[in-house]
């Protein structure tokens, strides 16, 4: 079963609503949500979500290795859907990998 | 997020370990602490450029927020060369880190990693200086004229602070309370420096990487005279925030330099400092 999505978007962005501490992110964190526009995301907030994505899904989402793919102009004007389709990604080869089945939410 | 108590203070650490070995051996793989500038800058610039490429050419990469920066503690005073260098060397106890470790520093986190070389030498393995010189008399020197580079490189909002959006101006925010609500900006330029001999002393591998078009390589031919096995890379027409606007250009600079002259063997995780 592919990974959910949207169970992926809401996690995700209970994270960065805790990051941002609520302050300054106007109204729905949505796939079209930009980093720095839309969520007045810092790049020490990057690694903060780094942390948090480290500790829900394991080794299995290597956030690190995704971000070390762009630079830091480009990991403040990430869309948050294309973090999302990253997760889902990873989640669906780990379990294409171990023969699991399931959702991550 | 990791913290550690070092030196009295709360300090933010980040750590990407290198890939497990495929044996199943005990992990002997060197460590690199990555330091970060003043002011503007926080352990960030290294986690978003060269921390994942150093972990997995085999380093256990350290990273940890400088006093007063990013996540960890802002005391109001305290903000020497050598406070810093007094947390590096309490941050390495706290982690446990015993052996000759490969520091890199950004701007004044490689001046950093110079000023505790010199105090140290036995616990450096490698330095890799990005837009930074030793903590010598002309750094001393030029330090008040940087500072005030770097304050006036914010935008004009900074020192107010407003911005209705919280992006900009909590960064600005951020920064404008470790420049106005610290004694960082009066004891940076303040700092004890380093005899010219100790830092001559200085005797494992050094690279210093400069933007062309920034000012600090102006002073390389120092860094030459006192550290002659010193290899020195200019960057073309690169601003002093090289690192972050250029960070493959930097990493293909510094990751085959450590392979090749740094004492990192691909393979054999194993340290040697080249001229002892």
């Amino acid at each position: 079963m592919p990974a959910d999505q949207n169970a992926i978007l809401a996690e995700i962005a209970e994270m960065l609503y805790a990051i941002r501490d609520h302050s300054g992110v106007e109204g729905e964190i949505t796939m079209e949500s930009t980093f720095q526009d839309d969520l007045g995301m810092e790049s020490i907030d990057v690694v903060s979500l780094a942390g948090r994505l480290q500790a829900r899904f394991g080794d299995t989402v290597n956030f690190a290795q995704f971000i070390a793919g762009l630079d830091v102009d480009a990991a403040r004007h990430l869309r948050v859907g294309r973090l999302v389709e990253h997760i889902a990604a990873s989640l669906d080869q780990a379990d294409a990998g171990s023969g699991r089945v399931g959702s991550p939410a | 997020m990791s913290t550690v108590l070092a030196n009295g203070l709360s300090v933010h650490v980040e750590r990407l370990a290198p890939p497990e070995p495929a044996s199943g051996a005990p992990s002997t793989a060197p460590t690199a602490v990555l330091i970060h500038g003043l002011a503007l800058d926080t352990l960030a610039s290294w986690y978003l450029t060269l921390a994942q490429p150093l972990a997995a050419a085999g380093l256990d990469v350290v990273m940890y927020d400088l006093r007063g920066h990013g996540h960890t503690e802002r005391p109001a005073e305290g903000y020497a060369l050598d406070d810093f260098v007094d947390d590096l060397a309490a941050l390495l106890a706290a982690l446990d880190i015993t052996g000759p470790v490969v520091l890199l520093g950004n701007s004044f986190g490689g001046t950093i990693a110079f000023a505790y070389a010199a105090r140290h030498p036995e616990r450096v393995a490698a330095i890799v200086a990005v837009e930074a010189v030793p903590p010598i008399a002309v750094w001393r020197e030029r330090m008040p004229r940087w500072l005030s580079n770097a304050v006036a490189y914010l935008p004009d909002d900074t020192l107010a602070g407003i911005d209705g959006r919280g992006g900009l101006g909590r960064r600005a925010r951020s920064i404008r309370e470790v420049i106005t609500g610290t004694s960082l900006m009066r004891d940076v330029p303040a700092s004890r420096i380093s005899p010219d001999e100790h830092i001559a002393a200085i005797g494992c591998p050094v690279l210093c990487v400069y933007g062309g078009a920034a000012t600090v390589g102006d002073l390389a031919p120092d860094v030459r005279r006192l550290l002659p096995q010193a290899r020195i890379v200019i960057v073309p027409g690169q601003r002093h925030t090289v690192l972050v606007d250029e960070p493959d250009s930097v990493r293909d600079i510094v990751l085959p330099w450590l392979l090749q002259s740094g004492g990192l063997h691909r393979g054999h995780h194993q340290l040697a400092c080249i001229d002892q």
